[in-house]
């Protein structure tokens, strides 16, 4: 396993920043989620070794996350969310620059930094000085240089913000090529659902410095709730009350479509029988894939 | 922009060294961009006006026969002694180019990481905070040491060689431990005073501009006071004099302001001790994620 973290307090004076979180990941991609405040920046400062938890224990790579932080740095790498840039260099000097700080020898570090700007899309901006580049290329170059040292574990912070679409998918296409197919493990925080949904196949949910959820997409979809999406004719006011006295939740969306939150081991076919005994007729029916964005607001407890 | 992975990802199969001083690459990459700099090349070249002067005169003192004629009588203002080594170290014009050499090379050294968010890539890497801070403060020793104690052991060198004899090493035998110590004190000073100012703003331009104006401003302080109170201890308001108080007593020369030498330490040691202070508050490992 990659990350194991077992127990793990931490507190700022008094506000508890993490309460008893224990996990163990070793998947691909996992995507760390929770609302602001939740604990995810504390557990990633801890995971990278910046703070020692007060209480419990945990390995990063099998390094000790309170003793050899200085290894476990040498063997991750960290993408921040923030711009970030030295300058008056340009990006070769860059990577390489932080690949020599991570242990690289430098003439590796600077062989290294060419291979990877390239592998980014900075190939041929690569000796233009870094104060030109536009958010999109300095998010590549963020990534250029998490990269230059080849580490086992990625942890990427927000990696599509400030970016537009066409950047987003670009970024998103390479962050799932490392993670399906470079042999390297990639733990991503991030508030755009989407993105988490649509590189992750694992998912840890906080929520007020307490694991709120954790588990495979598919686990956590299929244990929850099975979601249908239907267009119904008629009064649809008595036939909403009859599926929620049936212990469904139903939301209905501005195009009229119903969404029918039906909890784990009913029938799908009480739905049709609150249509017959309410006197609708359902124009529509489809089994629906229970998204991210539905999951995340389940368990931190929002709407 | 070109095609996003125009050429594949391949691992690294090289290994990790483990530095001796793993700063080094600070150091390196923050001196080639100080050299980078708009006119900073000219600057550089300009505060080796006083060593190559000092140097003419080493050479001058060996051959004064020669040029007696431009002393006309007076050859006594070129006996070189450690009075001679005093003065260069200590004069007005070498140390206002090492300060305004440290305000192109050392004003962004932190203000620029802390502005564009880099602290937190640095310690992202197994490097300590002690790594980063003598990554920075090494810049600020190479360009003050490139100033002092380079041209000071050249002058000792140089007096040997052109006098072809170990006469004045034999007088002197300690003047190269001077010119070591008042070195030292001088750049250990001046990386503090840099570095505190530079992590005190995002600004690098307030930061030139504080780094310059504190110089000067303190002291013009203690030339204004001096002439109200004309009291000797109000030298200790001023950079500039407090280095020329502690060079003199290094060198064993006559103390130009009235007071105990120890007094100039004292402050400078207190500006030293306030600076460490800031930086480690400034720098904190924790702040790389918000």
């Amino acid at each position: 396993m990659s990350i194991e973290v077992k127990d793990l307090h931490f507190s700022y004076g008094n506000v508890k920043a993490l309460n008893g979180v224990s996990l163990t990941l070793g998947h691909r991609a996992i995507g760390l989620l929770g609302p602001n405040g939740a604990g995810k920046s504390t557990l990633l400062r801890i995971l990278l070794g910046f703070l020692v938890p007060q209480k419990g224990e945990g390995k990063v790579l099998d390094f000790d996350i309170s003793r050899e932080q200085t290894l476990i740095r040498r063997s991750v790498g960290y993408m921040p969310e923030d711009d970030c840039l030295i300058p008056g260099m340009d990006s070769v000097t860059f990577t390489s620059f932080f690949g020599e700080l991570a242990g690289m020898p430098r003439q590796e570090a600077m062989k290294r930094a060419h291979e990877v700007l390239f592998y980014v899309g900075l190939g041929e901006a690569r000796y233009r000085r870094l104060e030109t580049y536009s958010s999109g290329m300095k998010q590549r170059l963020k990534l250029a240089q998490a990269l230059v040292h080849d580490p086992k574990l990625l942890f990427l912070d927000e990696p599509t913000s400030n970016l537009d679409p066409q950047g987003r998918v670009e970024i998103l296409n390479l962050i799932k090529d490392i993670s399906s197919s470079k042999n390297m493990q990639v733990l991503i925080s991030s508030h755009i659902l989407a993105d988490i949904e649509s590189i992750c196949s694992y998912v840890v949910i906080l929520n007020k410095g307490e694991l709120a959820a954790q588990g495979r997409m598919e686990d956590l979809r299929e244990i929850h709730y099975s979601l249908y999406e239907i267009k119904i004719k008629g009064d649809s006011r008595p036939f909403v009350r009859a599926l929620e006295s049936a212990g469904c939740k139903v939301d209905e969306t501005e195009d009229r479509i119903l969404k029918i939150y039906m909890p784990s081991g009913r029938d799908r076919t009480e739905i049709f029988r609150a249509a017959t005994g309410t006197g609708v007729q359902v124009r529509h029916f489809v089994k629906s894939q229970t998204s991210l964005e539905d999951l995340f607001a389940q368990a931190v407890g929002v709407d | 922009m070109t095609t996003i992975r125009e050429k594949g990802y391949a691992h690294w199969d090289g290994e990790f060294i483990d530095r001796r001083f793993p700063w080094w690459p600070i150091t390196r990459t923050s001196i080639k961009l100080a050299f980078q700099r708009k006119h900073f090349k000219f600057f550089f070249s300009g505060a080796f006006i006083p060593a190559v002067v000092f140097l003419v005169g080493i050479y001058i003192s060996e051959r004064i026969e020669d040029f007696r004629f431009m002393f006309k009588g007076s050859d006594k203002l070129l006996v070189i002694n450690p009075a001679y080594f005093k003065t260069y170290m200590t004069g007005d014009f070498l140390l206002f180019m090492i300060v305004m050499l440290l305000t192109f090379s050392g004003a962004g050294l932190i203000s620029d990481d802390i502005k564009h968010n880099s602290l937190q890539l640095y310690f992202s890497r197994p490097i300590r905070k002690m790594d980063y801070f003598l990554g920075k403060a090494s810049v600020i020793f190479f360009f003050t040491l490139v100033l002092t104690l380079v041209p000071g052991l050249i002058f000792f060198f140089m007096k040997l060689v052109f006098s072809g004899n170990f006469d004045f090493f034999l007088a002197y035998p300690w003047l190269p431990l001077a010119v070591f110590a008042y070195a030292g004190l001088l750049t250990v000073f001046l990386a503090f005073y840099t570095l505190l100012i530079s992590a005190l703003s995002k600004n690098r331009r307030y930061v030139s501009i504080m780094m310059f104006t504190i110089y000067i401003f303190s002291e013009s302080i203690h030339g204004i006071l001096f002439g109200i109170f004309r009291n000797p201890y109000l030298a200790l308001f001023s950079i500039k004099a407090n280095i020329q108080q502690a060079g003199a007593a290094i060198f064993g020369q006559k103390l130009p302001y009235a007071f105990p030498q120890y007094l100039s330490f004292l402050v400078l040691g207190a500006v030293c001790l306030l600076s460490a202070y800031v930086l480690k508050r400034r720098i904190r490992g924790v702040e790389v994620i918000r």
